[in-house]
């Protein structure tokens, strides 16, 4: 019987297994063997040495350190704020019944839209002398801000946008987190007396709480793999001086500017080991604290 | 039934399978195919049949649609040959589409190339060597004779004994300036350093009710670096031994000069609005140093403002640069594609093509028949913004070409940025770029 | 819960002002898409242009192969999507119906790569097609994407929670495996299907980084890659950008007003799984 079916299986996964195998599983382990090139010839695709020259050089080049920095600062500025924000407003949402749908509506129309042409639209609304955002400032009178050819700024200005992009979908997934919660729970706080801050801090962000860690991963993941949003708010640049230079771009520059696979593969690893690390992270601090 | 629903699934999945495998088959049938094509081409050298050959270039705006209007004309002469353009963006996206071209076994016929990427195409042999053909009986005509492009030029293109590529967009640097604003306030286009300062200093203040900025710096600042260190009275690079020279006082002064202009607000680089030319004539910016291929664009944004160009300002030495891409041909083409890609080159800086692209678009003219020719000169005697430009040949130089120069330019792009955008001071930043410059240079050798 | 009349007129304040400014973006690119040069640089802004410069739009169109880039795009979208699916199903049903050896280990192996970002494949895939011919080619474009991990996963959570009565009832009846998979579990798990395809179209549709590498010519460019090599062939031409920008914008905003309920769903029943 199960000889059978495995043969069965095989007939109906080899569909998704070949294409998987070919362009996930096979560049993944390749990946890897890239990342010990120390000298190889990309045009004729001819290794002649391995060694761990690439690992060596990223533990050396100041330009990656500064790509690991700016991307950990990215992930600090977007996933807190837009966490808070987006629970802010599903909290928000889940209170009204009249046009709660069209509000949910619009908070993710910027979600389903190209990335590189709302970031086009966002270079042209951070333009320092004709764009909307420093026009808006200057009402409270703050003076022109170099939002995009400045490096203190360059950054923010990147965050700004991508908190915009993200925060509906986040909302989504707090308003569904939120929907499962029972009336019970909060009946049962009601008896009991609770107010409102003591039903949310009781009832509400424990029930939240897996949905809180999901949140969160997917966040902290999506951004550490930020990309298109530099390249096209910066006109194929990572920013004045580096200043929006992440692992990612850092990783295409080595390959697709440079030419240099091995640095490009090992950088592109060491971005995996900090993801799975963090994901390991997440999975041993959310079962220590979800558990009632 | 058990049987014919597993054979519609088989069936599901075969075609799946053999729709990717037909795929490769065509893949590798149309290789076959063009290395058939190479051979029974190769048995022809005359170019009876017809070819298509692939021009990638970088070329925007009015450039784009005067090399659009070349090749029409010039596929209208060859009734065999048509051009294929094909517009990659700017230089960098170019670049990189080039490397990635001849890492797919895809590169166009021919592209628009500085000579520090020939060196880098030649090392692994992508490029093809033109002096054959240059010499063969296919080759100039006499009338317009190879030798009559300007020397510079041919020795950008010369590598050992080979020869990489023809000059095509050549350009130098020169000072636009903003004349309405120049003379409501009694000044005269700056001669030296001094005078653009103070001239700088002086424009730099609301006009018309618009906040103008006297001094504009173009993006890529790196790129013209060497253009101050010379002007300055320094030297930047020794060519032969592969030294930089440009770690001393005069480099410190030219360093110090851009650095105190930006810092007191009396220069602003190009920044958001991607070249000058934009915020020039938008009344932004009252001048700026930048390509004389910008000509056009000014030129054609300008509306009723008054403006001209000048001469570069000098310090202790005048110094032009003389920048801008040649034509390579890629290896991997076709003896028929070359002869007709070479046809399209040769056509391309004809005495009268290069004359009429020079006037289309402020880039130079190649040969120094036409440079001389009266067509050329009437037409800068009557167009003074072209005078600046020619004006500069005595004081010109080209760019070093050495192996690793692309990486010590990227070492002085990053460090440089340092002090535009950072505040990293002059000295320290003249330090750090001449060690990574040198570093660059002796990892090349 | 009850909420007070004046604390609930101020939570739509703040959602309204939120809305406005989640909003704000696509109203000024669309006005300044419809502006001339002089208005798109004039300080404090315009926002309703004089007249409605329509020209803006032909004129883009006129500048760079749009029409080009959008058959790509759809051409892309749907075929890549399509081989999705069909994987996806088959996948799915063989991971959550068929008791095969070696399931567990295989399921935990595939799950456990969805984890290595999609960065890591970049070079080894653009090597593996460059030598396969494909760059600058539709192979290129679309065969890496028709099946997808989290497809899988997702289909084969929906067609767990389909009863196993079903399944010993379809084969009393002598239905086959395929036969009930094809009448019974795909009717049933109709609306997860439409998500995966919603979900897929978007992204497809919006992808950016591997088009970008993996085409040279301008035939071959989809949306996003020929706006962002528009736009530096524009330069600054603010209104032109936008007339473009919102080319691509649109279409994805009208399918999701449209479709919402499915896309909405998906996500937030992606989302609970976590």
């Amino acid at each position: 019987m199960k000889l059978k079916e495995t043969a069965k299986a095989v007939l109906y996964l080899s569909p998704a297994l070949l294409i998987i195998g070919v362009f996930t599983i096979y560049p993944m382990i390749k990946s890897f063997f890239m990342s010990f090139y120390a000298e190889y010839d990309y045009f004729n695709d001819v290794v002649h040495r391995y060694g761990f020259d690439n690992f060596v050089y990223l533990w050396n080049d100041a330009v990656f350190h500064k790509a690991l920095q700016n991307t950990f600062i990215f992930v600090l500025g977007v996933v807190p704020v837009s966490i808070l924000l987006s629970l802010w407003i599903a909290l928000m949402l889940n209170s009204i019944t009249f046009l709660n749908k069209f509000f949910r509506t619009i908070y993710f129309i910027p979600f389903v839209t190209s990335v590189v042409a709302v970031s086009i639209v966002w270079r042209w609304i951070f333009h320092s002398n004709y764009g909307i955002m420093n026009y808006f400032l200057s009402w409270f009178g703050v003076d022109p801000i170099n939002w995009l050819t400045s490096t203190e700024w360059a950054m923010p200005s990147l965050i700004i946008l991508s908190i915009w992009k993200g925060l509906g979908y986040n909302i989504i997934i707090f308003l569904a987190g939120l929907q499962t919660i029972g009336d019970t729970y909060y009946n049962a706080a009601r008896i009991d007396g609770a107010n409102r801050w003591n039903r949310f801090i009781h009832v509400t962000l424990p029930q939240l709480a897996p949905t809180t860690f999901f949140v969160s991963i997917i966040s902290i993941i999506g951004s550490f793999k930020v990309f298109d949003e530099i390249y096209a708010l910066f006109d194929g640049k990572a920013g004045p001086s580096n200043s929006a230079l992440t692992v990612v771009y850092y990783v295409f520059d080595k390959f697709y500017g440079e030419w240099n696979f091995g640095v490009a593969s090992a950088a592109a690893y060491v971005l995996f080991a900090i993801i799975f690390v963090f994901t390991l992270l997440q999975f041993y601090v959310s079962k220590k604290k979800i558990t009632y | 039934m058990k049987k014919f629903s597993l054979l519609v699934f088989l069936l599901m999945v075969s075609v799946l399978l053999v729709a990717c495998g037909d795929d490769k088959e065509e893949g590798n049938a149309s290789n076959a195919a063009s290395g058939d094509k190479k051979q029974t081409e190769t048995a022809k050298t005359e170019t009876t049949e017809p070819v298509e050959i692939e021009f990638w270039h970088a070329m925007n705006g009015d450039h784009e649609v005067w090399l659009e209007d070349a090749a029409a004309k010039f596929s209208e002469e060859n009734e065999n040959i048509t051009v294929k353009l094909v517009n990659q963006g700017s230089y960098g996206d170019l670049s990189q589409k080039l490397l990635a071209a001849a890492k797919a076994k895809t590169s166009p016929t021919i592209a628009q190339a500085y000579a520090e990427w020939m060196t880098e195409y030649n090392a692994n042999n992508l490029v093809v060597d033109l002096a054959p053909m240059i010499n063969g009986e296919n080759g100039f005509p006499a009338d317009a004779s190879y030798e009559d492009i300007s020397e510079v030029f041919r020795v950008d293109n010369t590598f050992g004994d080979k020869v990489l590529g023809l000059p095509f967009n050549k350009s130098t640097r020169v000072l636009f300036y903003n004349k309405d604003y120049f003379e409501a306030n009694g000044l005269t286009a700056p001669t030296t350093w001094d005078e653009l300062a103070a001239a700088a200093k002086t424009l730099t203040k609301e006009i018309d009710g618009k906040q103008v900025v006297g001094m504009g710096f173009e993006n890529g600042l790196a790129h013209e670096i060497s253009m101050w260190f010379e002007q300055a009275g320094g030297d930047f690079v020794d060519e032969k031994e592969g030294k930089v020279l440009f770690n001393t006082d005069a480099g410190l002064r030219a360093l110090t000069f851009i650095d105190t202009m930006l810092k007191d607000g009396s220069a602003r680089m190009a920044g958001e609005d991607g070249y000058l030319s934009g915020p020039f004539t938008r009344g932004d910016v009252a001048m700026y140093i930048g390509s004389s291929a910008g000509l056009a664009y000014v030129a054609k944004d300008a509306g009723n403002m008054n403006w001209s160009t000048a001469p570069l300002p000098k310090d202790v030495e005048a110094a032009a640069p003389f920048q801008g891409t040649n034509i390579t041909m890629f290896a991997n083409s076709t003896e028929a594609e070359q002869a007709a890609a070479f046809e399209f080159m040769k056509y391309l800086i004809t005495p009268e093509n290069t004359v009429d692209w020079a006037k289309a678009t402020g880039y130079l003219p190649v040969r120094e028949s036409a440079q001389q020719g009266q067509d050329w000169l009437s037409f800068i005697e009557e167009n003074e913004a072209y005078q600046a430009g020619n004006a500069q040949y005595a004081d010109g130089f080209i760019d070093v070409r050495l192996p690793g120069s692309y990486a010590m330019k990227n070492a002085i792009s990053v460090e440089l940025d340092k002090m535009l955008f950072e505040g990293a001071t002059p000295a320290e930043t003249l330090e750090a770029m001449s060690t990574k410059a040198q570093e660059a240079l002796d990892q090349a050798k | 819960m009850k909420t007070s009349p004046l604390s609930k007129t101020f939570i739509y304040g703040l959602l309204g002002i939120g809305s406005i400014l989640m909003l704000l973006p696509f109203v000024w690119m669309i006005s300044t898409s419809l502006k001339s040069g002089n208005e798109v640089m004039m300080m404090p802004p315009i926002w309703i242009p004089e007249t409605f410069r329509f020209d803006n739009y032909v004129e883009a169109f006129k500048k760079a192969p749009f029409a080009t880039y959008f058959l790509n795009s759809v051409i892309v979208m749907v075929l890549s999507t399509l081989g999705e699916v069909i994987t996806t199903i088959l996948a799915a049903y063989a991971f959550s119906k068929l008791n095969f050896w070696g399931k567990d280990v295989l399921f935990a192996l595939l799950v456990g790569t969805m984890m290595v970002p999609g960065e890591v494949l970049l070079v080894p895939n653009f090597v593996l097609l460059s030598n396969l011919g494909w760059i600058d080619r539709y192979e290129a474009l679309i065969i890496p994407w028709t099946a997808s991990i989290f497809s899988i996963f997702l289909l084969r959570q929906f067609f767990m929670k389909i009863p196993k009565e079903l399944n010993y009832a379809a084969r009393v009846d002598g239905c086959t495996n395929f036969r009930f998979l094809w009448s019974i579990m795909i009717p049933i798990a109709k609306p997860a299907i439409v998500t995966i395809i919603l979900l897929k179209a978007i992204g497809s549709w919006n992808a950016f980084l591997w088009p970008l590498i993996v085409t040279n010519s301008k035939e071959m460019r989809t949306l996003p890659v020929g706006l962002t090599s528009f736009s530096t062939e524009a330069g600054t031409v603010y209104e032109l950008l936008m007339a473009a920008s919102t080319m691509i914008i649109l279409p994805m905003i009208i399918l999701f007003i449209f479709l919402q309920k499915y896309i909405i769903k998906g996500i937030a029943g992606a989302g609970i799984k976590g």
